[in-house]
């Protein structure tokens, strides 16, 4: 069975999980998974649990906010780069408003309460 | 409560009780309406006609939390344009507590070389503020940092201090307005728009106040005012972003750059890509980190202001322990990082605070330098090349001179065409190609792009809940329109405007902010009255703009945005003009 390689970044206290590869505030892994694997594979692999991380990207594109988290699910291609952050962490609706997100978050946001127009979706979720 | 008027030409002044029309009216709202109404809109920003305003919130001085906030306005020399660029000292709150909702410094000295200086007493035989002048010139021409401490000496531990650096003696379209912090240190701007620049012309200085023996701000309903007060704290207090220990006290706004590079929107060699190799090494989490190994402990920010409670300003300590410079904004380390392909904290910390000293706009500078280093003036990644045009800035040689009149006018006087700025302001730290919706805001405000024109708040009350597509540039357009005029109202009350993370969420807080106005002014506003009252503010900045020939033709985001994609995404800005039309047509 092929094999892929994925470019994970941990950021702030996830960095722990960087398997020898901290830099201090951020580790930056490469993580070779089998064909098919998923963000949940993935945060397996890295012995992750998912409630510790927040922000997450996938190439560049949103893929889960802290309390919403629809890409567990989301096949992985060789070459992706994947990002995670810690809960210490935001974004800003109006500093995203317009940014990639994969489907299954576009899908979510829009489907919850308010289009997800929202900072956090965790403790104050009105999403759910 | 009073309006002081200044008079530069004769050195006079005149303290009037505020003026019934005004009586609403606080920060953005009051410095916008008197800027509309009594300068010229074609006026020369650095001549005669031009007014400079500073208003407190109206919650300033109070104990309402995280709200000790001041609007400076005038006619902006950068843009032409209005200008509101809010900033955060005591200064603020003891400009509400000698009670004074409006100063407004009008005229211009003789520039005969001398500066002066305006201090604000309280005269208690009087019951009202007084206004005296002092002989300022000896601080002409020198940093900051060396004029602070002997303005203290002179007047007593505590003053507090607003004034213009170097910058503004020359006449910098980028040059702020700065303030003290609560270190007594010049650290604090009202960075935007060349509103120091607008003191300086002047021939003003400083502006010193001694609140002391002074009443505070009036609050008509005191019950109401202290049941908003609590659902604002306990907004504050309890959500991710603004709790203690929060995002924002633990890393400070620099925990967007890892955010914004990841998502590739980060401005990277003067917005030629969004993401920068070297970003994690210049964000929130590596100055948290590397604070905690140079001084062998955590470290949590501070706050930039009497009453913050969610204390966001960061240091950030050279390798013996010392401080190397307060505070490393978000996009300051970006316009003096990543823009400039500069990935050296330390570095990044020795420009911000060489800024704060030559009273510059941190994110102007940056903006500016990422063009001329594209023109090959030094190249990218050259930190002590980028050191040395601060310097160059602040010594006034020719070359600083077309530095310090921003990032527009330095890419004319090189023949650039990728120059990042709208309505003639250099554009902050988030890609309009990678981030559509902050592009819209950017190119449609009345202030030039800002990234403070836009925050989110409760979907119900900016009128397009339910009924537009986020997802849509028409609807993108819609919740823009939504958010600048929510921000006006926040500019207006005397909050920070972070306070709009929390209470985006919690809607509690959020009718805790209209209390806390209702309580101060004995109104009976509801947060329905919020994209109302902003509203109001936006027509009037948009009228004035207008008449300054800033139109809807001037709502545009740079051609080179439109026509390069951007890596990684490879995007380019594709709202159309229609979209941006909406924003103000519909408003
Ligand atoms: S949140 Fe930050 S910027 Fe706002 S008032 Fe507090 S310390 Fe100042």
């Amino acid at each position: 069975m092929s094999e892929i390689v994925v470019d994970v970044w941990l950021y702030g206290g996830l960095s722990k999980y960087g398997r020898g590869a901290e830099q201090g505030s951020f580790a930056n892994v490469e993580a070779r998974l089998r064909e098919g694997s998923t963000i949940g594979d993935l945060l397996a692999f890295l012995k992750i649990p998912s409630w510790e991380r927040g922000i997450t990207f996938i190439d560049g594109q949103l893929s889960a906010m802290p309390g919403l988290q629809p890409d567990m699910d989301h096949i992985l291609s060789d070459g992706d780069r994947a990002a995670f952050f810690h809960l210490n962490s935001m974004w800003p609706f109006q500093y995203r408003h317009g940014a990639a997100m994969i489907r299954e978050l576009a899908e979510a946001m829009q489907a919850g309460k308010d289009r997800g127009l929202h900072h956090s979706y965790g403790e104050h979720e009105s999403n759910a | 409560m009073w309006l002081i008027r200044v008079n530069m030409n004769d050195l006079t002044s005149r303290v009037e009780p505020l003026p019934d029309a005004y009586k609403h009216l606080g920060g953005r709202g009051m410095t916008s309406t008197i800027v509309a109404k009594e300068v010229p809109p074609l006026c020369h920003p650095l001549g005669p006609n031009n007014k400079l305003v500073f208003a407190p919130g109206i919650v300033t001085g109070t104990p309402a939390p995280t709200s000790a906030r001041v609007s400076a306005g005038a006619k902006s020399p950068l843009t032409g344009g209005i200008k509101e660029s809010n900033g955060g000292s005591s200064w603020a709150a003891d400009l509400a507590d000698m009670q004074v909702r409006a100063l407004v410094v009008e005229g211009q000295a003789k520039k005969n070389g001398k500066f002066r200086g305006l201090h604000l007493v309280w005269d208690a035989a009087a019951g009202q503020p007084k206004v005296e002048f002092f002989d300022a010139s000896e601080h002409a021409g020198k940093d900051l940092f060396e004029a602070f401490p002997k303005i203290y000496a002179k007047f007593g531990d505590k003053i507090s201090i607003s004034g213009c650096g170097i910058a503004g003696e020359y006449g910098y379209g980028n040059a702020g307005i700065v303030y003290n912090d609560p270190a007594k240190r010049p650290t604090r701007y009202s960075g935007r728009g060349g509103l120091g620049s607008v003191m300086g012309s002047k021939g003003l200085k400083f502006i010193v106040l001694s609140r002391e023996g002074s009443p505070g701000v009036p609050i008509t309903d005191e019950a109401l005012f202290d049941q908003g007060r609590k659902k604002m704290i306990d907004a504050l207090r309890t959500h991710a972003v603004t709790k203690p220990k929060g995002a924002l006290n633990t890393y400070g706004t620099a925990v967007l750059i890892n955010i914004l590079n990841e998502a590739g929107g980060l401005p990277t060699r003067n917005f030629s890509s969004g993401r920068f190799e070297g970003a994690a090494k210049t964000a929130g989490e590596a100055i948290f980190e590397g604070n905690k190994q140079r001084l062998g402990k955590e470290l949590y920010n501070h706050a930039c202001s009497p009453g913050c409670i969610i204390q966001c300003s960061n240091t950030w300590h050279n390798p013996d322990g010392t401080e190397a410079a307060s505070c490393v904004e978000y996009e300051s380390d970006w316009a003096l990082g990543a823009n400039c392909g500069i990935d050296s904290l330390d570095d990044i910390a020795t420009m911000v605070k060489l800024c704060n000293g030559y009273g510059l706009d941190t994110i102007e500078t940056g903006a500016t330098i990422g063009v001329v280093m594209e023109a090959g003036v030094i190249p990218f990644g050259d930190s002590q090349g980028a050191i040395n045009l601060i310097h160059e800035m602040g010594k006034g040689t020719p070359l600083g001179r077309i530095l310090g009149g921003g990032t527009a006018f330095a890419g004319k006087a090189y023949g650039m065409t990728r120059v990042p700025a709208v309505k003639g302001q250099g554009m902050p730290a988030y890609e309009p190609r990678a981030v559509k919706g902050i592009g819209i805001t950017y190119a449609t405000s009345t202030m030039g792009a800002d990234h403070t024109a836009g925050y989110t708040i409760a979907p119900e009350i900016l009128g397009v809940s339910g009924k537009q597509d986020p997802l849509t540039p028409e609807g993108k357009a819609a919740l823009s329109r939504g958010f600048q005029a929510a921000t006006a109202f926040i500019d207006t009350s005397g909050h920070c405007l972070f306070i709009a993370f929390a209470v985006l969420d919690i809607a509690s807080g959020l009718e805790g902010m209209v209390e806390e106005c209702n309580g101060v002014l004995g109104t009976q506003w509801t947060t329905a009255d919020i994209g109302r009252v902003g509203a109001d503010v936006l027509q009037t900045e948009r009228a004035f703009n207008e008449a300054a020939g800033l139109g809807k033709e001037t709502d545009r985001i740079p051609e080179f945005m439109l026509t390069e994609p951007l890596p990684p995404h490879n995007q380019v800005f594709d709202v159309s003009d229609e979209a941006l039309d909406s924003v103000y047509a519909e408003l």
